[in-house]
């Protein structure tokens, strides 16, 4: 038996920031992972953009913590997260679209974000090449960016082994023990622990998790595919949002990257729902005719790779952070619906000051963003 | 110009010359060549710099795998080895990164054409060839895909003759005719189609590979069956200066050498004495390329013992306990260090010496190309491993293990066939290593032609006793398997030497006395002819010792094998230890007066694409913790071009020098695409260009 503070439950995009956080304020943290090590699971599969532009009050506060944490991780503590002040441009080929972002800019502007509509002439030199047809404008974030999930995870790895975090590798978590609603321990395949709270930052198989403590957390992943090019010299600098759908795929967004490279990603639809990761042979087809639909200059481009990656979704597009009702000593950091990467470092930040300091500043990310919400609509930007 | 206008085995042809320019200079080649051999031709042998440490890039697979030759091609980045050249290019040095070049405002169809087969053959090499035409034969229609212009893969590019049977296996012909051979039998078959200059980039879940065809065009294709035999891929070595140009495999050696004629190099020196680095030495000598010597850190010589008798023979030493400590020079290869090692492998510095040579050959031995069979065989297809995908042997065991696969294929698809047990024994047969080393034959020279055999070692070969038209050489009986070395059985030599021109190890001469003081002998010569009757000529032992300055009696051809039978007048005594002919000057062997040793030890570099060196991914292994390869991509390892085709080879060498054993790690895991695609494949052009 092994006791703690804090056990966390996944040494990914949130998990690892999150013990970082904790064990800087004097936590004895453990984090604990199935897999071999850091950031394995949807992690490496995230292509790199980090936001703020989003269209929810919570997330755009998060997000805009993350872009401060990850912007200054070089500065701060001197390590390289190939961090890119791009923004975020969603170019916009359709009335019903410009409506919508249009609508979405009082409400993101109130929260901070610096964000504006932009004309055609700007968005052709931000970047050079894009369709231009019936191009109408679009709304372009300049604060946003993108940096390295590799580099970031193993950044916060890193600084949270220095800050005193034990990493159990190699082990999975397969019973929880609860009496009186709390939670009295926790047994992996090779050891027990014990903790004040527990946390429950498990990714893809966060509803797996829940399960063991009896909760039923509205968490189903599904796939998305993303690509890499070959690298070239940098030309243009945004993380390119195309929300046009077309019949096999909704949104469509792509960048470069620090190292020259093209990186995108397709949201499939229908949807394809569960955690198969194997590659299938409609993908390149598709992802090659979004992205050449949106920028032909990359017809002469050499694709280097494809993978999968998983969405954990919950059914109105945003996470689910915050304590429990039947396990007091549970608190939840899951379903990011594949935006973990972008909101792990301010959620982590975030949580650590509830946790420890007590804070009540964001009591409105946890009321939004809690389990027991109405889980109505969804985000236009998710 | 660097070009082998004349070879003792291959015909050089003259071609279309054509007019290119490389960094605004003018300059000539072949038209349709492939570009990297014209730059080669012309002394370029700097393709690209590489944007970490502005480190100047050399060729280094010559097989479009890796993108080390990647230059600009009027205004595209291209892999110059597999981009052919056409009048009025303008090729540049690739520095850093290229530029993407603009293009107009176009609109694209996008069809992708899906294919059907019952069987996908990746790689048309002598194991797909043969797996090719059994399955014909029993009517399945086939889709074989290669990724050169021709069919046949490394075989082409081997000028020596073959081990194995005759009956099985075409021993005694040389590669390159035995890949002719088989291409005009695939050619012929009606149920076979081929996909040349294609390569397989991916497997996916649904039963489809994707097929980057005529490397133009992205295609599907569906199947029942798939046999994998793309082959091998050569092991790289990590030490300092290994990335520079000038350090490459033996198969892209061969690849410039052989296939496309070109006089890559003055002097090289070998790593490793498997049969690949043997052979590369020979071919080298064949080309009239120095060969300074081979090296090989074990205490024998890897190889079947007569190819490295041959080479020693010939004139270069191979060096064993011995390693090579660095490659050094300005920009490319012009030394090489190695040195003794002690019995933990250490490098004794004292023992160190440094060669002049303008090139390193990497023959370090193969690793399978299976990737694709670890996947489809988890998402449940029906699938086979042939050739040096399935096991690394010689290519003769390969057509063999082609055909068994073959048949075994057509069984998994429901042919009610059965393979006969002999198959599977001679494949085994075939596959075995190099056995037994036995002392020298006892020598009874007569007075008419005999046979002397130095061929010492169990190996699966034995076109000599097929060939006698006497059935005078029988093999000995102790394995009762073509393993067993020959021996002379009735005395019924004829002085044909059929024997001596079939022999692949050339360790057959005939002998005969004619006087009480002397002996006339026959030897096979596999080189471009400098010597003429009455010239005196160094003949050596088994060893490479010279013997005596010989008198050359008389020269035949054998057209049918393509080799010189030399006689020459020899001592009675020296006659029976005769074998070879020096080639080789000894001046060519010669270390530098100094010694050079300065380098860093741990600077030799693993990733190539990316550049990262040894010691970086060493410190990061240990400081982060790594126990997943692909956790290393966060240091960029296995991020290039290649797809970690190079690097992912020497990954438990690494970890173990990090003090992680390979057993905790989890090796990278294999994505689609395995060499890159244009976006440009997937669409139909239509309106401006």
């Amino acid at each position: 038996m092994k006791n703690y503070d804090i056990v966390i439950i996944g040494a990914g995009s949130v998990g690892l920031p999150l013990s970082y956080y904790l064990s800087k304020k004097g936590k004895k943290v453990a984090v604990i992972e199935k897999r071999h090590s850091y950031g394995r699971g949807e992690n490496k599969a995230a292509i790199g953009g980090i936001r703020a532009t989003h269209s929810d009050p919570a997330k755009i506060k998060i997000g805009k913590m993350s872009i401060d944490i990850v912007k200054g991780m070089e500065k701060e503590h001197g390590i390289e997260t190939d961090w890119i002040t791009g923004g975020y441009l969603y170019p916009v080929y359709d009335e019903a679209k410009e409506k919508a972002l249009k609508s979405l800019l009082a409400t993101q502007k109130e929260f901070g974000l610096n964000i504006d509509w932009i004309e055609p002439k700007k968005i052709k030199k931000l970047v050079p090449g894009i369709t231009e047809e019936g191009l109408r404008g679009g709304t372009y974030s300049p604060q946003d960016g993108s940096a390295s999930p590799l580099k970031v995870a193993g950044a916060f790895y890193k600084l949270s082994v220095e800050a005193g975090t034990d990493f159990i590798f190699d082990e999975e978590v397969i019973s929880i023990d609860t009496e009186d609603d709390l939670i009295t321990g926790i047994k992996t395949n090779k050891e027990e622990y014990q903790a004040n709270v527990y946390i429950n930052a498990a990714g893809g198989n966060a509803r797996e998790l829940g399960e063991l403590c009896g909760l039923d957390l509205p968490v189903y992943p599904d796939s998305h595919e993303a690509g890499i090019t070959e690298p070239v010299k940098p030309f243009f600098k945004p993380m390119v949002v195309d929300l046009r759908s077309d019949e096999q795929s909704s949104n469509f967004y792509y960048y470069q990257n620090y190292e020259g490279q093209m990186v995108f990603c397709v949201t499939p639809e229908p949807k394809i729902i569960g955690k198969d990761c194997d590659s299938t042979s409609e993908f390149l087809p598709l992802a090659v005719r979004r992205l050449l639909a949106i920028h032909p200059r990359l017809k002469n481009i050499r694709v280097r790779k494809t993978w999968r990656g998983l969405y954990p979704m919950t059914p109105d597009g945003s996470p689910i952070v915050g304590w429990t009702d039947n396990v007091h000593n549970m608190f939840l950091a899951v379903g990011m619906c594949g935006q973990g990467f972008m909101l792990g470092p301010g959620l982590g930040k975030i949580i650590s000051e509830m946790l420890v300091d007590g804070t009540n500043d964001y009591d409105f990310i946890l009321k939004q963003l809690s389990l027991y919400r109405a889980f109505e609509g969804n985000e236009l930007l998710k | 110009m660097n070009r082998i206008t004349k070879h003792p085995i291959l015909d050089y042809q003259e071609r279309n010359e054509v007019n290119f320019k490389f960094d605004g200079k003018k300059y000539t080649g072949f038209e349709n060549e492939m570009v990297s051999s014209a730059l080669f031709a012309n002394d370029i042998k700097e393709f690209s710099i590489h944007k970490k440490g502005n480190a100047p890039q050399g060729i280094f697979c010559a097989n479009g795998q890796c993108s080390q030759c990647t230059v600009i091609i009027d205004g595209s980045p291209l892999k110059s080895c597999i981009t052919p050249l056409h009048e009025g290019m303008d090729i540049r040095t690739l520095k850093h990164l290229p530029e993407l070049p603009a293009t107009g405002q176009e609109k694209f169809d996008h069809k992708t054409e899906t294919l059907k087969t019952d069987v996908l053959i990746i790689g048309g090499g002598p194991s797909g060839l043969t797996s090719a035409l059994e399955l014909a034969k029993l009517d399945f229609n086939i889709i074989l895909v290669e990724d050169k212009d021709q069919l046949g893969g490394k075989l082409l590019l081997q000028t020596h003759k073959f081990f194995g049977s005759q009956e099985d296996s075409y021993a005694g012909m040389r590669g390159f005719e035995i890949g002719n051979l088989l291409e005009s039998q695939i050619k012929e078959n009606k149920n076979i189609t081929v996909l040349y200059e294609s390569s397989v980039v991916g497997i996916y879940k649904d039963k489809k590979a994707g097929v980057y065809k005529n490397n133009g065009k992205f295609s599907l294709i569906e199947f029942d069956g798939i046999i994998l035999s793309a082959g091998a891929r050569e092991k790289s070595l990590v030490f300092p200066g290994n990335d520079l140009p000038g350090v490459y495999g033996a198969g892209a050696f061969q690849t410039l050498v052989n296939r496309d004629l070109i006089k890559a190099s003055d002097k090289v020196f070998i790593v490793g004495s498997g049969n690949v680095g043997l052979i590369g030495a020979y071919h080298a000598l064949q080309a009239g390329i120095g060969v300074v010597g081979i090296v090989d850190i074990l205490d024998q010589v890897s190889g079947y013992k007569v190819h490295s008798d041959k080479i020693q023979r010939m004139g270069v030493p191979v060096y064993l306990n011995t390693t090579v400590l660095a490659a050094g020079g300005k920009g490319k290869v012009e030394k090489v260090t190695v040195a003794q090692v002690d019995e933990k492998w250490n490098p004794i510095l004292e023992t160190a010496k440094t060669y002049k040579v303008d090139t390193l050959l990497i023959a370090a031995g193969l690793s399978p190309v299976d990737e694709f069979y670890g996947q489809a065989e988890k998402f449940g297809f029906n699938v086979i491993k042939a050739g040096d995908a399935d096991e690394i042997a010689e290519a003769s065991s390969a057509m063999f293990g082609g055909i068994i696969a073959g048949l075994q294929m057509a069984q998994k698809l429901g042919k009610k066939i059965k393979i006969s047990k002999e198959y599977y024994e001679k494949s085994e047969v075939l596959r075995s290593k190099p056995g037994e080393v036995y002392p020298p034959f006892e020598v009874e020279i007569k007075e008419h032609f005999t046979p002397v055999f130095q061929c010492l070692q169990d190996i699966p070969c034995n076109p000599c006793t097929t060939v006698c038209p006497k059935n005078c050489i029988a093999l000995d009986k102790k394995l009762g398997t073509i393993m067993d070395v020959p021996m002379y059985v009735n005395d019924d030599c004829i002085g044909c030497g059929l024997c001596v021109a079939i022999c692949p190890g050339l360790a057959i001469s005939l002998v005969k006395q004619v006087e009480d003081t002397y002996a006339e002998v026959m030897l096979a010569h596999e080189y471009i002819l400098d010597f003429a009757p009455g010239d005196l000529i160094s003949v050596t032992d088994i060893d490479g010792n010279i013997l005596e300055k010989a008198e050359v009696l008389s020269c035949r051809f054998n057209k049918k094998y393509k080799t010189h039978l030399v006689t020459v007048k020899m001592s009675l005594e020296n006659a029976k230890k005769a074998i070879g002919i020096r080639v080789q000057d000894e001046s060519v062997i010669q270390p530098m007066k100094e010694t050079f040793l300065d380098f860093l030890p741990d600077n030799g570099i693993v990733c190539r694409c990316e550049r990262v060196a040894v010691k970086e991914i060493v410190d990061f292994i240990k400081e982060y913790r790594v126990r997943d390869v692909n956790q290393l991509k966060q240091i960029r390892v296995g991020m290039g071009a290649c797809g970690a085709k190079t690097c992912s080879i020497l990954m438990p060498r690494v970890f173990a020098q990090a003090g992680v054993d390979w057993k905790d790690v989890t090796p990278g895991t294999i994505r689609p695409l395995t060499v890159e695609v244009p976006m440009s494949a997937l669409v139909d052009d239509k309106g401006e260009k």
